[in-house]
């Protein structure tokens, strides 16, 4: 069995610098086909850049492998359609309607000057009914309250059918059932094959992921099954033993540690 | 049949005359322009342009000024075509003109060659400047040399006379003539300053500044000029400048403030050079009256 | 349903705007009056006047208005911020400068005097605006990165504005015209200007039209863009490029007119909410139409003497501004 195969991203010595700054320690990471990793870690850790790095979007010393190929030999738009990014906070322009917001989704795979097929269409509205915003189609992004703009985001990024979907903070402004429809997402992808990367700061959710890579200062402290529980005590030490993870009715749950309480 | 024979020969003599023949002037920019004789429509956007046609005895040829022009009085019922740098096209067009005279830096000259109207940009700054700026005129209008050259010479003996008038103590003087008030002054080289230097005054602006440059007051002040000469318009803003309320020329009344009819002649560059080099000898006379007077 | 949408508007706006210039052809130094009144004088010099001075003049006026919306499309587009104008490259310092450039270069030596007359004012204009964003991008250092692109473009316009205030002083006697300049008007605009503009609307707009997708993309944001595979640094160029172009050939023949480029895409926005392709194109309409009307009531103000459009832009772009920031305010809280 060649591990190559299995691996959807691969990253072998990975620096990264941001003005002048060095973010990213010779990192070494390693992504399974068709599983969600989640990263997590305090802030600052360079959890943000280290998905940047992975998705190809900034320019990084060492290797970044995608299916066994080196992601500066793939060609932009090939790229594009074998990984959908879903960045936060950086939309700016409110007045796109839904529809159109989302058909951007399928830019990768129309040609240049072409207007959008049936199929395109066929993929935004399959995308939109997932994230249940289809009814908002005909609105602008700035009618819609922040967690519904952010299901629309999601719908953009689904729509493309990347085979690596990369998401930093999706659950940003999300309220608790839209929240849990994001998980249910997630295992809806997974199912497909899709390999999904999340950066999250929301551990219990994290805790739903297959593998759970923990970062600090630009490093990788440990990876491991989430369910693992070498993969509890490194989070548990990166955040300074603030939290406990305990199990709770068959998943795990993240509780706070109070001063004055350390067990 | 003699008498037939040199008939014909002033017959197609005048008819050759009388077809349209051009004559070739040159302009500000020594561009060469061609200009159909006869003149008969003459637009002028410049007072100083307007002023020398109409020295030139041509004033009956103008059909069109620009709302500046202001002499003589027969000028003012003609039709006001707009500011020189900002002319109504249309007005101008519709006027017909077989020549349009204005000042050289500006668009309205570009668009109306392109209408097919023929332009001469001239625009008179020193006294070589009104020289040539009077022959052109006179040979675009098709007047003889003569002409320009009576009008130049009457305007020299007229200078000259005006010089002979100024008093010996009144050439010990040094003059500052101010023409707008931001200020703008008159400097050796300017047609002012040139004639100021026949009179054998020193003029504290000096030539390397251009003929009429932007003043920084202090420059004034350190001067300490003898004598000031201004416009009306001046006037006011002069007393808020700093440092000249304390001007020696101010605090012994040594300024001559012109009206703006007088202040006209004083900074057109054309036939009334004349007067204006008249009025400026009087104020210099006035001025170094003043100063006899104190010292007595 | 966007196409009916885009090709509605772009009817309604077209309309108007050749209602406009029909009308426009009345509009002359005698006041307003009624075009086929003047056909009926007869008179060649009659005709020349509304063919030759008042149609193409008009046509200029939608065409520079038609320049600054696209522009101002782009430039909102590009940089993410619907406060963006046209001139935000410094290309409107850079205009200034070459026009004050050609007007000392008069009357100076004769090498400098015959440059001056080859490239007339239009000539210096143009390149200074196209020279002025070329030093903002070597500020820069390149297109990568928007806000130093910006502020290089601040910058850029701060200093060639002062230079050319420096020069104008050297210069006074070329400050009224250059006042004439900075206020903007059409009076010199004919037929060889409109079809120079004409050219570089075509240009412009098939050059952004390519690159509308690009905007699109950016809308969401820099990073989603570079994943959508979206060639950023080749687009920058290209939109600055159509960027430059556009506001040098309009501000070459119609001097500086303020609020077209920014006022034109917000108004569109408005009304419609289109991608990028339609915006771009709806932009260029509706500033052609923003500009005409301003122009004609330039000229038909005050019949005998005709007041710089410019300050009309900015009085009714400003007026429409504040409108809509009321109108936002109160949508806000209610």
């Amino acid at each position: 069995m060649s591990s190559s195969q299995l691996l959807a991203i691969q990253a072998k010595d990975l620096c990264v610098s941001l003005g002048g700054r060095e973010v990213l320690h010779r990192m070494n990471l390693e992504v399974s086909a068709g599983q969600w990793t989640c990263v997590v870690g305090p802030n600052g850790a360079g959890k943000s850049t280290l998905l940047k790095a992975l998705a190809g979007l900034i320019s990084a010393q060492g290797q970044v492998h995608w299916l066994g190929v080196d992601v500066r030999q793939i060609e932009r738009r090939e790229r594009a359609r074998q990984l959908s990014w879903l960045g936060q906070g950086e939309v700016a322009m409110l007045d796109l309607r839904v529809c159109d917001a989302v058909m951007l989704g399928r830019l990768p795979h129309q040609d240049w000057l072409a207007a959008p097929r049936a199929h395109d269409h066929a993929m935004v509205q399959a995308a939109l009914e997932a994230t249940q915003a289809w009814a908002w189609r005909d609105r602008t992004l700035g009618e819609l309250s922040g967690g519904e703009r952010q299901r629309v985001l999601l719908a953009r990024a689904m729509a493309g059918n990347a085979a690596l979907m990369l998401m930093d903070e999706p659950l940003a402004n999300l309220d608790p059932p839209h929240q849990v429809d994001w998980l249910e997402q997630v295992h809806c992808l997974r199912a497909q094959g899709t390999t999904v990367v999340s950066v999250l700061h929301e551990i219990g959710m994290a805790l739903h992921a297959d593998r759970i890579v923990v970062m600090q200062s630009g490093r990788v402290v440990h990876a491991g099954a989430a369910s693992d529980a070498q993969t509890h005590h490194a989070i548990e030490l990166v955040f300074n033993e603030r939290v406990r993870i305990v199990p709770l009715q068959g998943q795990w749950v993240v509780l706070p540690n109070m001063q004055g309480n350390r067990a | 049949m003699r008498k037939h024979g040199s008939w014909w020969l002033a017959v197609s003599m005048a008819l050759c005359m009388l077809q349209a023949q051009a004559v070739t002037v040159q302009d500000d920019a020594h561009q060469s322009v061609e200009i159909k004789t006869p003149v008969r429509r003459v637009v002028s956007l410049l007072p100083s342009l307007t002023e020398t046609v109409c020295a030139l005895g041509a004033c009956d040829r103008l059909v069109g000024v620009d709302r500046y022009s202001n002499w003589p009085a027969s000028v003012q019922a003609l039709p006001k075509l707009g500011g020189g740098i900002d002319p109504s096209i249309e007005a101008v067009v519709a006027q017909r003109p077989d020549l349009v005279l204005m000042a050289g830096s500006t668009r309205g000259a570009e668009r109306l060659q392109a209408l097919g109207v023929t332009v001469l940009r001239l625009e008179p700054r020193t006294r070589a400047d009104v020289q040539r700026v009077l022959f052109t005129v006179a040979m675009a209008l098709g007047l003889p040399t003569t002409t320009a050259q009576r009008t130049w010479q009457e305007l020299l003996s007229g200078v000259d006379q005006s010089v002979a008038q100024l008093m010996p103590q009144a050439r010990a003087q040094r003059a500052y003539v101010e023409v707008s008030p931001a200020p703008y002054g008159a400097s050796e080289s300017s047609f002012i300053g040139e004639n100021l230097l026949r009179m054998g005054v020193t003029n504290i602006l000096p030539a390397a500044m251009g003929p009429f440059p932007k003043v920084n007051p202090e420059f004034v002040v350190r001067a300490q000029p003898d004598v000031i000469i201004a416009g009306d318009s001046s006037r006011q803003s002069m007393l808020l400048r700093p440092g000249w309320p304390q001007l020696k020329a101010l605090q012994e009344d040594r300024i001559c403030v012109f009206p703006q009819e007088q202040a006209d002649i004083l900074v057109r560059a054309g036939p009334r050079m004349a007067e204006g080099a008249r009025l400026m000898v009087e104020c210099l006379n006035r001025a170094a009256a003043k100063v006899s007077k104190e010292r007595r | 349903m966007m196409r009916t949408a885009t090709t509605w508007w772009a009817v309604v706006l077209l309309l108007l705007s050749a209602l406009s210039l029909a009308s426009s052809l009345g509009a002359g130094s005698q006041g307003w009056e009624w075009p086929w009144q003047m056909q009926a004088v007869g008179d060649a010099v009659q005709a020349q006047i509304m063919w030759d001075i008042r149609l193409p003049r008009s046509l200029g006026a939608w065409l520079a208005g038609a320049l600054l919306g696209l522009s101002g499309a782009v430039a909102q587009g590009l940089f993410r911020n619907p406060l963006a104008d046209p001139y935000l490259l410094g290309s409107a310092s850079g205009a200034s400068l070459g026009v004050s450039a050609y007007m000392g270069a008069w009357g100076g030596s004769l090498t400098a005097t015959g440059l001056a007359t080859r490239f007339g004012m239009t000539g210096a204009a143009f390149a200074g605006a196209v020279l002025a964003v070329l030093l903002t991008l070597i500020l820069a250092r390149g297109v990568h990165q928007t806000l130093r692109l910006l502020l290089a473009g601040v910058v850029v316009g701060v200093v060639l504005g002062a230079v050319t205030s420096l020069a104008t002083l050297l210069h006074p006697e070329a400050l009224l015209a250059m006042q004439g300049f900075l206020l903007g008007s059409t009076a010199f605009v004919g037929w060889s200007a409109s079809a120079t503009m004409a050219l570089a609307l075509l240009l412009c707009m098939v050059l952004a039209l390519v690159m509308a997708r690009v905007l699109d993309a950016l809308a969401l944001g820099e990073s989603t863009a570079r994943s959508l595979g979206m060639p950023l640094g080749t687009a920058r160029v290209v939109l600055i490029a159509v960027l430059s172009l556009a506001t040098g050939a309009a501000v070459a023949q119609t001097g500086l007119i303020a609020f077209v480029g920014l006022a034109a895409p917000h108004a569109v926005r408005s009304r419609v909410h289109i991608t990028h392709a339609g915006l771009l194109f709806l932009s260029a309409l509706m500033g052609g139409l923003l500009l005409l009307a301003a122009d004609l009531l330039a000229r038909s103000a005050v019949p005998a003497q005709e007041l710089p459009v410019g300050v009309f832009t900015s009085v009714l772009g400003g007026v429409y501004l504040l409108w809509r920031m009321r109108v936002t305010h109160h949508g806000k809280h209610s």
